[in-house]
């Protein structure tokens, strides 16, 4: 299908037709934050955003979220499953690193005999309207793990931002048929498909943070006991802001609200975290990983090392979000570097 | 493919107190449909996710073997929240169950093998299963000599002492129980499950050694395999971690890249070798 055109000013033409058959999420602010929330009018949707605090993937995987509802009639129990699965979701505005991270989850939870029901079959019925980043921040780091500012092919609709209106692609056949919906676009012409490329172009040159991952996951493999360890997890104060805000972490309890009195309730999942010493807690009292040095080196050996033994990719989209999201600054490209030191000095020795 | 969240209902139609001081118990489930109940396809060594609906899940090891028809048992110490509503449970009390899950012990790969089984304390349960099923008419004749030893810290501990009494009188098993000290009136064995180890001295040619119990005592009693010339790749172990979906998703039963819900729990001293020291 050929591209098309959108004009900023017709954002709530296009929600007020969509809006019908899908849940409209879109990046919104929220407590002078961007989310991406149902919106129930055009006018919320934000713009003017380089990306959200918490990552889109709270669309589909909720901070909280119910497996089922159940209701005791005498000792019976009678389980409900969820019905809002089949619902269409359609998602606007995602950045591109969040878009990746989509397929990263569902890779994860369609992965070995047990295929995550609940989260797959909302990635199926959910559209993602991608937008490729212009002006990525400083913290981000796409096209070392993989990605780019303008890599399409983990949307269905693929937006370029050039200024008054946007490019607009269909990349899947979700998208073409989301698109086919909107017969009012116009056609895109040359100049505005150069104008997209050279975007693309420049904001590839503003990313200025670079790593070799596949050193990274090397050194890693060898250096489990080495003694950075302690010097990366000395400041950490565990307050697990990185994985919460993680597009790609997936960890999470299974908690059963139960109502006492009117004899029904609810299990639900709700995100945890590597990072909290109460994570691998055993009811004896034993604890696998009861160090803060443990702990750590779990969240960076399972983005770049067990991920890519496991999965065959690394289990980070690069968007950064950690590195801002520290409180004490011990981020992620510090800790790179620290654990790319190892194979400099080690180097130096050898040729020393 | 259905929702592998969704446990299925069974009830309690029996409950055993298995100890003295009556904090184990074994609760026997039957399932409230018969054709989960046939799509329950197990092998020893497997476990399950089981739950009071409205209390929580835990993963519990399948106590009973699968030549035990009709039935599933689960072996349950009184711990911690869920545990605890578990020995409050009446018959007839609905159950949830997701399972089997988890590897189990190699059943085919022992086969022609002699098997050595090593248990300590109440993590026998997974070791009943298997017992009960080598020792099935069906199977006998596929596994070779089977040397039991089990051990705990007294003789009010001592589990499932039916199938013990019932083994105890075959030819075709040796058991040898043991317990931490001395007591008045007991016959057996005296001692660490190492020391009765290094005593009985199980020969290591073609033979599997399984081990169930408190790490230390696991560490030791490997530490006696390998004097007498046991090789890394035929022990094995069975872990326990924490786990919240025992399908590979919640994430925090990982060792290093295994993760023990689908990877384990059995896994040989060889393969845990490889593994961080974070379990």
């Amino acid at each position: 299908m050929a591209e098309k055109i959108l004009k900023k000013d017709d954002i709530g033409r296009l929600y007020s037709e969509l809006e019908k058959e899908y849940k409209f999420y879109a990046p919104t602010k929220v407590k002078g934050n961007i989310a991406f929330k149902k919106i129930s009018n055009a006018e919320e949707i934000e713009l003017e955003y380089l990306n959200s605090k918490v990552p889109p993937k709270d669309v589909l995987f909720p901070q909280k979220e119910t497996i089922f509802e159940y209701r005791y009639e005498g000792k019976d129990v009678i389980i409900e499953e969820r019905k809002d699965l089949e619902d269409k979701l359609l998602i606007f505005g995602v950045r591109l690193c969040d878009a990746y991270s989509f397929k990263l989850l569902e890779d994860f939870f369609a992965s070995g005999d047990f295929q995550d029901d609940i989260f797959l079959k909302k990635r199926e019925n959910a559209t993602i309207i991608g937008i490729g980043c212009n002006s990525p921040r400083q913290s981000c780091f796409c096209t070392s793990v993989g990605g780019h500012p303008f890599q399409k092919e983990s949307t269905d609709v693929f937006l370029s931002d050039l200024g008054d209106t946007y490019l607009v692609e269909a990349i899947s056949e979700k998208g073409e048929s989301l698109l086919k919906k909107l017969s009012w676009l116009t056609d895109a012409k040359k100049a505005d498909l150069t104008k997209s490329k050279e975007l693309a172009k420049q904001a590839e040159e503003a990313l200025t943070t670079k790593f070799d991952f596949d050193l990274v996951t090397k050194v890693l493999d060898e250096n489990f006991e080495h003694p950075v360890w302690q010097e990366i997890s000395e400041s950490c104060i565990g307050c697990s802001s990185c994985t919460f805000l993680c597009p790609t972490c997936t960890c999470f309890d299974v908690i059963d609200e139960n109502d006492e009195y009117n004899n029904r309730g609810r299990r639900i999942r709700i995100w945890d975290t590597c990072q909290s010493c109460l994570y691998t807690l055993e009811t004896s009292g034993h604890n696998p990983r009861p160090a803060k040095i443990q702990r750590c080196r779990n969240r960076i050996m399972h983005k770049f090392s067990y991920y890519p033994s496991n999965y065959d990719c690394l289990g980070c989209v690069g968007c950064g979000r950690c590195i801002t999201a520290c409180p004490v600054n011990n981020e992620l490209r510090l800790i790179i570097d620290k654990i790319l030191e190892i194979e400099e000095k080690s180097g130096e020795k050898v040729s020393a | 493919m259905p929702n592998p969240y969704i446990p299925m209902l069974t009830r309690v139609k029996s409950i055993i107190s298995e100890n003295e001081v009556r904090d184990i118990k074994t609760i026997e489930l039957e399932f409230q449909k018969e054709e989960k109940y046939k799509a329950f396809d197990y092998i020893p060594g497997q476990f399950a996710e089981i739950s009071i609906i409205g209390k929580g899940e835990c993963p519990i090891g399948i106590a009973s073997s699968p030549t035990e028809e009709g039935t599933i048992k689960f072996t349950i110490k009184k711990m911690g929240t869920v545990t605890s509503a578990f020995h409050n449970r009446d018959i007839g009390d609905t159950i949830g169950v997701r399972g089997p899950l988890g590897n189990g012990w190699p059943m085919e790969e022992l086969k022609e093998k002699n098997i050595v089984v090593i248990g300590g304390g109440f993590a026998f349960s997974t070791l009943r299963s298997l017992i009960l099923y080598v020792l099935d008419d069906k199977h006998r004749k596929d596994y070779g000599k089977i040397t039991v030893i089990y051990g705990n810290r007294d003789s009010g501990e001592v589990l499932y002492r039916d199938v013990l009494e019932e083994w105890e009188k075959r030819d075709d098993i040796e058991v040898v129980l043991t317990i931490d000290r001395e007591e008045e009136g007991w016959t057996r064995k005296v001692g660490f499950v190492a020391a009765i180890v290094k005593e009985v001295a199980p020969s290591p040619d073609n033979a599997v050694a399984i081990i169930c119990g408190p790490p230390i005592m696991i560490r030791t009693t490997v530490d006696e395999l390998v004097k007498i010339g046991w090789k890394d790749e035929q022990i094995l172990n069975s872990l326990e971690m924490r786990m919240k979906c025992g399908i590979g998703k919640c994430g925090r039963c990982n060792i290093g890249s295994n993760f023990v819900c689908i990877d384990g729990p059995v896994f040989s001293l060889a393969e845990l070798k490889k593994m961080p020291n974070e379990y």
